[in-house]
């Protein structure tokens, strides 16, 4: 499919934030290439336990966040119909403790924009029947849940449908500079051994948590705060919703259905690089204990795996576990930041949100390339994500 | 804003050659059910199955071949006779009967599977068949070389 | 502490350039060191130039499959542990290689039906706590859209129906790993076959239509590369990893095929 527009974007990470991108770019007509050094969606969007938010668990800390959520995960569900597991999930008060929360939470949610609905105990025990016999009272929000490699696949499918280049296995071993300018990448294609340079109107780094060390080998600065957490999966699927805890954000807070497996997570800590990631025992532990409080019955379900994720959070000094940042996404225009042209960060956000963040961060593209051209995927509904495997040409 | 010509991600022309595709076993590709490395008792049975059946097969030809010896005359057959009662020929008898019951014994078994009926308790009825043959082997070995 | 290690034969291959070859490492090991961990050791601290497939580390997403001593398995949920002092890794079988260990799966999804939606009705969840419920008071409730903007359920809105008394939905147990095609006897010798995952997917489809016509099920399923090649190595039901059990989708198949007179309102 021919493109409107002559310039071309090199996008450098194929996850949920490279691949948002080269969707919106590629609709809107421009050339783009994206490059990823593994499997698409290897870094660290294919690894969370596939909570599509509500924004219900942000509404109360972090307001922002939780509108986003609420905004975007609605457009997802009718952008990507036949990918979600749209059950809707409980924020669940196990303690007389939780229930001091259950009025700032509702409240918050209403605010935000974010349906809620109260529940009585009985009545969250009729739609899940293996929660905990002790909770005392439940709140309904729209949560669902979704396979993220597979969503992010729809995105990649359709911008490659669109003429986009989607490229993996093809590692970014520098930044190409002349004058005061990102003129283009040195690749190293794994596939086949061969290096060699790829030239672009504009780069833009996508690399989620390695978005610092990407921006560093041209010299520019994002701050960045890798914050891992860890995911336990446990065989059995026990609940359909998507089971919170309910009181503020804190280690083992969730249990998400995926498949035959329940998923309890999760914790936070930050760390300097995101390829070390260790799966501290203590923390596999907490998940247990903190996931058995929600549902008695995952004390004794059997480990089918225990992982670290690492979220990336923007901003940086000061923070200690990483939940004191916020969730929400920022982009930075290399330009005016670090006299650097023809290069731009976007990173930070939750999965949830990739579409939007897309969407601020092709709107700033356009500008920079001096293009007018409107966004267009709220509307535009995704291909399936087998498309992604089809439409692979060999080139 | 001018760009090389050859602006290419690199790797390309060598990303369009086709790459080798394994199968499981050594040799051609069709030979691939023979491995019994790495599969199971179904993968295994298919394997042997299909080596028995045409071992049955060919002793079908051999025994047509045999019969038609009685038209050749008394002696002839004498002496073939001398042939086939010695006891390394009956051993030979043995394994065919193993062979034959094998594959009848699995044959049921892939029956009852392939048409659905015994999908989920396929492992009970494998090691009846399992059992049930190997008694009719010692059975048949018995009565066959203890006979003489 | 004294680390473990083991040693890991790994399969190697770069398109034009070169053959294909084995390369032996030293991996230090833990108690719950995974198969994908070992070779991610490897990747980060030996060779980085070993290429990949991985991406959920749960069993979850199916990208991470490989034969691992010969035997089909999801890298990131094998371990290290179950297998000896000398771990061999190789890529799948019966599918083109990319590089290294990692297959093309576009032959994977070639072969499924053209319809392949991945999600249906849920089933109730196994009532772990052992016994009946008891409610007193007031205890209904209503799955109806909650109060707000767009509340938007697939199954109702999209054409596929959802089947009636469906309150809940869920992903299919399939994640598409590929490990039934690789472990297939009878897909090495007939490239044609679509294998177990997509006769699984068709019968899928025969039990929770989902909008899609019976007839074009049956008519797919019953060509000669369908479900006729199955010679019931029931390979695909011992390497599956998610539980999908192909094996009984693809006989249940058959027994529709053979089955079959045409009304669905006269079978039972």
């Amino acid at each position: 499919m021919s493109t409107r527009h002559d310039a071309h974007v090199l996008i450098i990470g194929g996850g949920a934030t490279g691949g948002g991108l080269a969707h919106d770019l590629a609709l809107r007509g421009l050339r783009v290439t994206l490059v990823e050094r593994g499997e698409v969606t290897s870094g660290t969007s294919g690894r969370h336990h596939g909570l599509l938010h509500s924004g219900a668990r942000y509404a109360v800390g972090d307001r922002e966040a939780g509108v986003e959520c609420i905004r975007e995960s609605t457009i997802l569900k009718r952008i990507a119909p036949g990918t979600f597991e749209c059950n809707d999930g409980l924020f669940v008060a196990v303690c007389e403790e939780d229930l001091e929360y259950l009025d700032p939470l509702v409240d918050a949610c209403t605010e935000a924009g974010i349906p809620v609905q109260r529940l009585s105990a009985a009545q969250a025990l009729r739609l899940e029947p293996n929660l905990n016999p002790e909770l005392k009272a439940a709140v309904r929000v729209p949560d669902a849940t979704v396979d993220p490699m597979r969503l992010i696949l729809r995105f990649l499918a359709t911008a490659r449908h669109n003429g986009a280049d989607i490229r993996p296995y093809m590692e970014v071993t520098g930044l190409v500079r002349h004058n005061g300018r990102v003129t283009g990448a040195a690749l190293r294609d794994h596939v086949t051994g061969k290096t060699g340079e790829f030239n672009a109107d504009l780069v833009v780094n996508a690399a989620g948590p390695w978005s610092g060390q990407v921006a560093a080998m041209g010299g520019a600065t994002v701050p960045m705060t890798p914050s891992p957490g860890v995911l336990l999966a446990v065989r059995g699927r026990f609940c359909n919703m998507v089971i919170n805890r309910m009181h503020k954000s804190a280690d083992g807070d969730i249990v998400v259905p995926q498949r035959g497996l329940s998923i309890v997570g999760t914790s936070s800590w930050v760390v300097e690089d995101p390829d070390e990631l260790p799966v501290p025992e203590d923390h596999v532990e907490r998940m247990y204990t903190e996931g058995t409080k929600l549902i008695p019955a995952l004390r004794h379900a059997p480990r089918r795996a225990a992982w670290s994720a690492a979220r990336p959070l923007v901003g940086s000094g000061g923070a200690a576990t990483g939940r004191e940042l916020s969730r929400t996404f920022q982009t930075f225009d290399h330009a005016a930041r670090d006299g650097l042209e023809g290069f731009v960060t976007i990173t930070g956000g939750k999965s949830t949100t990739l579409r939007g963040m897309a969407e601020v961060c092709a709107d700033l593209v356009c500008r920079k390339l001096g293009i007018d051209a409107p966004c267009r995927t709220r509307e535009h509904v995704l291909l399936p994500h087998t498309a992604y495997y089809s439409e692979a040409a060999a080139a | 804003m001018s760009r090389p010509a050859n602006n290419e991600l690199p790797g390309t022309a060598e990303r369009r050659i086709p790459g080798p595709v394994h199968h499981k076993g050594p040799g051609p590709s069709e030979s691939g059910w023979l491995d019994p490395r790495g599969r199971g008792h179904g993968g295994r049975g298919l394997a042997l199955h299909r080596i028995t059946g045409i071992v049955i097969v060919f002793y079908l030809y051999l025994h047509l071949g045999v019969l038609s010896m009685l038209l050749i005359g008394r002696s002839a057959w004498g002496s073939f006779l001398s042939l086939v009662t010695a006891k390394s020929f009956l051993a030979l008898e043995v394994v065919l009967i193993a062979a034959v019951l094998f594959h009848g014994l699995n044959g049921i078994r892939v029956a009852f599977v392939g048409s659905g009926l015994a999908v989920r308790r396929e492992r009970a009825l494998f090691w009846v068949g399992t059992v049930i043959g190997i008694a009719a082997i010692i059975f048949a070995a018995l009565h066959i070389l203890g006979a003489l | 502490m004294s680390e473990e290690t083991r040693s890991f034969r790994v399969y190697r291959y770069k398109r034009g350039n070169g053959g294909e070859r084995f390369d032996e490492f030293e991996v230090p090991v833990g108690p719950h060191t995974t198969v994908l961990d070992a070779l991610l050791w490897i990747k980060r601290h030996r060779d980085p130039s070993l290429a990949l497939r991985h991406s959920c580390l749960h069993a979850s997403c199916g990208t991470c499959g490989m034969l691992v001593d010969g035997r089909e398995e999801l890298a990131c949920v094998c371990s290290v542990e179950d297998h000896g002092s000398e771990i061999t890794v190789q890529p799948l079988a019966n599918l083109s290689i990319l590089t290294d260990l990692v297959v093309e799966m576009n032959g994977f999804f070639a072969r499924f039906p053209h319809e392949h939606p991945i999600i249906r009705a849920s089933e109730p969840p196994p009532d772990a706590r052992g016994g009946e419920i008891h409610l007193e008071g007031d205890h209904e409730v209503t799955l109806d859209p909650l109060p707000g903007p767009l509340h938007y359920h697939p199954l109702h809105h999209d054409h596929r129906a959802a089947p009636p008394g469906a309150d809940f939905m869920r992903l299919e147990d399939c994640i598409e790993c590929g490990l039934c095609l690789s472990a297939c006897p009878v897909a090495a010798t007939s490239r044609g076959y679509v294998g177990p995952a997509a006769l699984a997917a068709a019968e899928r489809l025969l039990e929770e239509p989902r909008g899609v016509k019976r007839e074009d099920v049956l008519a797919w399923a019953g060509r000669p590369e369908g479900v006729w090649r199955c010679h019931v190595g029931l390979e695909c039901t011992r390497s599956c990893p998610a539980d999908a059990i192909p094996a009984e989708r693809i006989m249940a198949l058959r027994r529709e095929l053979i089955f079959d007179d045409g009304d669905p309102k006269e079978r039972e």
